[in-house]
């Protein structure tokens, strides 16, 4: 320090990460622009990935998401076992969906009563909450808990799983490891159905929008690994076909593309959506939670978003169960295979929607090109248009309550970005 | 992967406190670098002076300590631990 300079301590956390931010333009009372900013740093996974080899895409692209690690490895696997004809025994099959079903319980759990359930009691984020609603936030975490748990034996470790390969797993639980996770997952069933009445009488704002629901769609069962692609508008498309019907635009104010139909039209991606697309394959105490809750069969209320995701739990739970219950382990943890050339497309339910993978593989089995498609991108051109809807009748309120409308109406959608919680820096141009 | 978001925050969080103390300019930056940070020194420096270009703290002197100790608390942690200020 020098006579004409000073030193201020200040001893504080500089890394915060995560960045999103929202610039509204209001012009006469009248609002001209909603921009959702999404910028976080591109990240280069897809140029990551060409040089590599094929097999090694679950494992990598698995690093994309510490929330949704699970949907990355199913879409990578999807994808390059399309591209090589293979096709997985059912008892891979089931432990891949038991995975899954792991996932969706954190990851909806989080969101509902973590993230999303704040907003509708009006707390600044749960810890607040948990001060007056603490057996709520531990039976909370305790469902949540349970689903981690199927993630950690299935995959290996609870956070980005390292047990799933191309063909199947490196490694198959014994009967004997699976038994444990049975008590705990029965009484989060008991749990969740129970802890979905109190959601249901929340005060949700009246607001409905028109979406077109894509999700994924199979014969027999909800969707999270397979399926084909369908929309609230009619398409039926198999997996393969998902460039044709969505095409990523690069918009200036975010790093993260944005999806449009050939025709130019928005879709929506997630809970609503998978909900909407195939009520008629909720399991029966899933079906009669969204019964319990109020829901009709098409909700178009992303608000009550919060509801679907607390049936997808009962949902998942009730599947974990019963893959549990009737879990044989196979003869062989992996389908052996030898990669071909070609292009192989996956896509999966990740909880936030549909996660698509296609990958080109040359013929020494490197990748040569990736497309990952991830549900938060398709979706951000709909969260704009919600926001431009909810928000035009609230203009006059303060640019405080402004951002707390906004912050909610974004939350319906669970984004993906890293700072979730709190991470609204909101400009309002007046003029 | 987050050095944008990074030092955007931090550069954020010095424009304040310079404001704060009706600084007309920022002389010098002292940081604090856990073991386990994502960053390294010369990353941060690069950095920093990259994304510093423009605000009041663009040429300041940048002090970094970094930690080799693994079992600190914040050792993922990256501090800022003082502002000087001109």
């Amino acid at each position: 320090m020098t006579e004409t300079t000073r030193t201020i301590e200040v001893n504080q956390l500089a890394r915060v990460e995560g960045e999103g931010a929202l610039h509204l333009a209001i012009d006469g009372g009248q609002l001209t622009a909603a921009q959702l900013r999404i910028f976080e740093p591109p990240r280069y996974f897809e140029a990551l990935l060409r040089g590599r080899d094929c097999r090694e895409a679950p494992d990598i692209t698995a690093r994309i998401c510490g929330i949704c690690p699970v949907a990355y490895l199913m879409s990578s696997c999807a994808a390059i076992e399309d591209l090589c004809g293979l096709s997985v025994p059912a008892p891979i099959a089931d432990l891949r969906r038991l995975l899954y079903c792991g996932e969706w319980i954190e990851s909806h759990v989080l969101h509902m009563f973590m993230l999303h359930l704040p907003d509708f009691l009006g707390y600044p984020d749960a810890v607040s909450m948990a001060r007056e609603h603490g057996d709520l936030v531990r039976t909370a975490l305790r469902i949540k808990k349970a689903g981690n748990g199927i993630v950690a034996l299935l995959g290996g470790r609870e956070i980005h799983p390292i047990n799933v390969r191309i063909g199947g797993f490196y490694r198959l639980p014994t009967r004997a490891e699976l038994a444990p996770l049975r008590d705990e997952l029965a009484w989060a069933l008991d749990a969740a159905e129970q802890a979905l009445l109190p959601l249901a009488a929340l005060d949700f704002p009246d607001f409905e929008r028109a979406y077109t629901f894509v999700a994924l769609r199979h014969d027999s069962e909800y969707p999270m690994g397979r399926g084909r692609l369908v929309s609230s508008d009619g398409i039926d498309l198999p997996v393969a076909s998902y460039d044709d019907y969505l095409t990523e635009h690069h918009v200036r104010h975010s790093t993260s593309l944005h999806s449009r139909t050939a025709a130019g039209g928005v879709v929506h991606l997630g809970p609503l959506a998978r909900y909407a697309l195939n009520h008629d394959r909720l399991t029966p105490r899933a079906r009669a939670a969204a019964q319990a809750a109020g829901l009709p069969p098409v909700v178009r209320n992303p608000f009550r978003s919060i509801l679907v995701r607390g049936v997808e739990v009962v949902l998942a739970l009730e599947e974990a169960l019963r893959l549990i219950d009737g879990y044989v382990p196979g003869d062989t943890p992996a389908v052996a295979f030898e990669p071909r050339a070609g292009t192989g497309y996956g896509a999966t339910e990740a909880p936030r929607g549909v996660l698509y993978h296609r990958y080109t593989v040359g013929e020494d089995g490197l990748i040569t090109d990736a497309k990952i498609v991830a549900p938060t991108s398709v979706n951000q051109a709909v969260i704009e248009a919600d926001l431009r809807h909810y928000v035009e009748p609230n203009l006059h309120r303060p640019d405080a309550e402004l951002r707390a409308v906004c912050e909610t109406a974004i939350r319906n959608y669970d984004p993906c970005i890293s700072c979730s919680a709190h991470f609204l820096k909101l400009t309002v141009e007046r003029r | 992967m987050h050095e944008h978001s990074l030092i955007a925050n931090l550069l954020s969080r010095i424009d304040a406190v310079a404001r704060e103390h009706s600084a007309t300019r920022v002389v010098g930056v002292s940081v604090w670098i856990g073991a386990l940070a994502h960053i390294s020194a010369s990353h941060f420096r690069e950095h920093f002076e990259d994304g510093s270009r423009g605000s009041l703290a663009q040429g300041a002197r940048l002090d970094i300590e970094v930690s080799d100790d693994p079992e600190h608390p914040q050792a993922q942690d990256i501090l800022l631990r003082s502002v000087e200020v001109g």
